[in-house]
């Protein structure tokens, strides 16, 4: 049990009206949250100051035009913020927040971290068909029940982290209130207990876990299982690789939007990696033709040893790739695996070295046991 | 002006890549580069060929535009070639060619640059989503009818006669027949090594460019008058680019967009935090990532000289941002302000690298009166 506050508003609500409550107290100079602006409502995050800008927020919004963890690191990236900014993030948001402060690209000082059960994001896509309206009654039900909502993102089908770690509030979403019209706030740290003091609500103990958390832990393990063994990208083997990345135009949109890939140049748009005659003539002296531009699959792999560790499968990679390439799924897929062998989770523990930044005598020693035999 | 007619009974993707066959075997090219269905068969890549034996794969006129041609030959011929390359290309992507080869970041000696009348191309990612699909849509462009084509196609007025030093020219021509237009030396010394004569009239051709031409410079006109009303105007503009999540993506599809690393994504652009809350106060709250507009902007006065129209920006655009259409609208406008039209010519040379001393009065004329105004008034 932790201390809690239910609020007698919708979570949409009760969180917009606590948003406000912060920057009105002076409690935070600046919130984080998705916001609807413009003619057609289109959802992107803003940094807001002003309490009246929040009407148009919608801060639990099922949608993720980037990744808040990413936005928070370029904010901070120079230095800690000099006051204090609460931040709606979704629990992968936040677990990107935390491993690109372990990969000294983000300062959380002064950040109050706010998140929420989440029951998934639908596709940027239908951000552009205008269509997210009219599926959130349904997204809403799911949730409340402990369902996998129809339409969202497969990585977020298969995500079991749905419960944030390192927020300092959590909003309880999945088997929360539904239409009963009140929420909960679950108070995680001093800082989140301080953010709250004050707020209109009534202080209680409350569990964040239920039998609807643990049925959607359960059913999105099934669809883990389903997603990482029964698609394309299971074990797929060089063949697989081809044929899932033969249509990669090296856009590197994937990298871009990526949380974890921080670099400011790639290495494979490096200098190292620029054409010459003799460099495509040495391929073509072994074989009867090469592809151009070269080093599609290298690239993706590369980028896997760089970044898998930390891959928090936010799905953002998949949303924006030009020709519908799983990367998020197969990403996210060598991701789990790579980290079940340094039993780590990213961006679960902040005070837990990132394992290529640890060192210890005996390690994976069955691995190096079986080269030196083989 | 006559060209060299050659039997296509097949289509004109048959024809080019005899023509590229022999070249190889002949040794009058030393590698080819050409479009060819992936392994998965949902899309097409380019592949650098050196033996003939391949270009049973090549399929000369993909459906869709992949990677633009222009900018997989920066990704090898930066510094030039080997011997020499034929490369087949759309003529938009020829266009780019000339463009980046003038902005030296290709080197355009070596490459035998081929193209053909385009009828346009399909959306790149329905293609993928759906290749059976695709692959009717663009014989319906083969045969005329435009509907399925993007946007961006169905407004060019550039589908022919690029700066390539041969063309396959098939409008106004029989079907089973193409002829072989040389746009240079260097194109009719290639057909003369392969013994190929110019001797057929490319009248019927001309006339059927050139009809062809007005219906889309109509169309163009007209589409452009239709955006200016939705997009004209910071308010509008901002408005058109609201979606924008800022990856990035049009640009690193761009041919133009040749920079290692653009200046939006440097640490000239990062912003210490007091700065980005300063600046969120001014409005009471600012949108995340910051100047995407100014993204743009910038992006499009770095490139609209040499922006070709050629889409590539429109198809990778994950919030289908018509890029392309606005892009070439404020490229047009920009290009005329010059005389200058994106890769007609390898050897004009590019409006900024050229000083003349008395240029645009009509531009300068009204800051000229600004400021003598204010000095007299000072």
């Amino acid at each position: 049990m932790s201390d809690a506050l239910t609020i007698s508003k919708p979570p949409d609500e009760a969180l917009r009206a606590f948003l406000a409550f912060l920057l009105q107290e002076k409690k935070a100079a600046a919130v984080l949250t998705l916001d609807r602006i413009g003619k057609d409502a289109a959802p992107a995050y803003s940094l807001i100051t002003d309490a009246k800008e929040l009407e148009s927020a919608a801060p639990l919004l099922p949608i993720m035009p980037a990744n808040a963890g990413k936005l928070l690191a370029e904010i901070t990236e120079l230095g800690p913020s000099p006051e204090p900014i609460a931040a709606v993030l979704k629990p992968c948001e936040l677990r990107a927040l935390v491993e690109l402060k372990k990969l000294n690209q983000a300062n959380l000082d002064n950040l109050l971290l706010i998140s929420f059960t989440c029951g998934g994001v639908f596709p940027l896509a239908i951000r552009n068909n205008g269509g997210i309206n009219e599926t959130l009654p349904a997204y809403r039900d799911a949730l409340a029940k402990g369902e996998v909502a129809d339409g969202i993102r497969p990585t977020c089908r298969a995500c079991e982290h749905f419960v944030p770690y390192n927020a300092d509030l959590t909003v309880a979403l999945v088997g929360g209130p539904g239409s009963s019209g009140t929420s909960t706030f679950l108070i995680n740290s001093s800082r989140g207990a301080e953010a709250l003091e004050g707020f209109e609500g009534e202080r209680t103990e409350a569990k964040l876990e239920s039998d609807a958390i643990d049925a959607l832990r359960a059913k999105r393990a099934d669809e883990a299982t389903k997603l990482y063994t029964e698609s394309e990208t299971a074990a797929p083997g060089l063949d697989g690789l081809i044929s899932i990345f033969g249509r990669c135009l090296s856009c590197r949109a994937c990298s871009t939007v990526c949380p974890i890939c921080y670099c400011e140049l790639c290495y494979f748009d490096s200098v190292t990696e620029d054409p010459a005659p003799n460099k495509y003539e040495a391929q073509l002296r072994h074989r009867k033709a090469t592809r151009v531009p070269p080093g599609t699959i290298a690239f993706h792999l590369g980028r896997m040893t760089h970044m898998v560790i930390s891959c928090v499968g936010c799905g953002m990679c998949s949303d924006v790739c030009p020709v519908s390439i799983p990367v998020a799924t197969l990403f996210s897929m060598v991701g789990k695996s790579a980290d079940k062998v340094f039993s780590y989770v990213p961006g679960k523990d902040l005070d837990e070295e990132l394992p290529l930044k640890k060192y210890e005598v005996d390690e994976l020693s069955h691995l190096g046991e079986e080269r030196i035999e083989s | 002006m006559n060209g060299a007619t050659v039997a296509a009974p097949e289509g004109v993707q048959q024809a080019i890549t005899e023509l590229l066959k022999r070249g190889l075997d002949e040794k009058v090219f030393g590698a080819v580069l050409v479009p060819a269905r992936v392994p998965a068969g949902d899309s097409f890549a380019w592949l650098l060929v050196r033996d003939s034996a391949v270009l049973d794969e090549a399929q000369p006129l993909p459906p869709v535009m992949s990677v633009q041609g222009a900018r997989a030959i920066y990704r090898f011929a930066r510094r030039g070639v080997t011997g020499k390359v034929a490369a087949v290309l759309r003529p938009c992507e020829v266009r780019a060619t000339v463009e980046l080869a003038k902005l030296k970041q290709v080197e355009i000696d070596g490459l035998v640059l081929i193209s053909m009348d385009c009828p346009g191309a399909v959306p790149l990612k329905a293609y993928v989503d759906d290749p059976q699909q695709g692959d009717a849509d663009f014989e319906k462009l083969l045969n005329g009818d435009q509907t399925p084509a993007r946007d961006i196609c169905k407004v060019c007025h550039l589908f022919s006669r690029p700066a390539s030093d041969l063309h396959f020219a098939t409008l106004g021509s029989d079907n089973g027949q193409a002829s072989i237009v040389a746009g240079s030396d260097q194109g009719r010394a290639v057909l003369k090594k392969l013994g190929i004569a110019e001797e057929s009239s490319l009248d019927a051709w001309e006339r059927a460019v050139a009809e062809r031409q007005e219906q889309r410079q109509q169309a163009r006109a007209e589409a452009q008058a239709t955006l200016r009303q939705k997009i004209a105007g910071p308010d509008k503009l901002l408005e058109t680019l609201s979606q924008c999540i800022n990856c990035h993506v049009c640009r690193s599809v761009c041919p133009i967009c040749y920079c290692r690393q653009c200046y939006f994504e440097s640490q000239a652009v990062l912003m210490p935090p007091e700065n980005i809350l300063a600046r969120a106060r001014r409005k009471g709250g600012m949108r995340l990532p910051t100047d995407t507009l100014l993204f743009h902007v910038g992006r499009m006065s770095h490139m609209s000289l040499s922006c070709v129209s050629c889409g590539a920006c429109e198809d990778a655009c994950p919030s289908s941002i018509p890029v392309a259409q606005l892009f070439s609208l404020v490229g047009d406008a920009t290009q005329k302000q010059f005389d200058y039209v994106a890769g007609r010519s390898v050897t004009e040379p590019l409006p900024t690298i050229t000083y003349k001393e008395d240029e645009l009065p009509d531009l300068v004329a009204p800051y000229v009166e600004t400021y003598s105004g204010r000095e007299a008034a000072s």
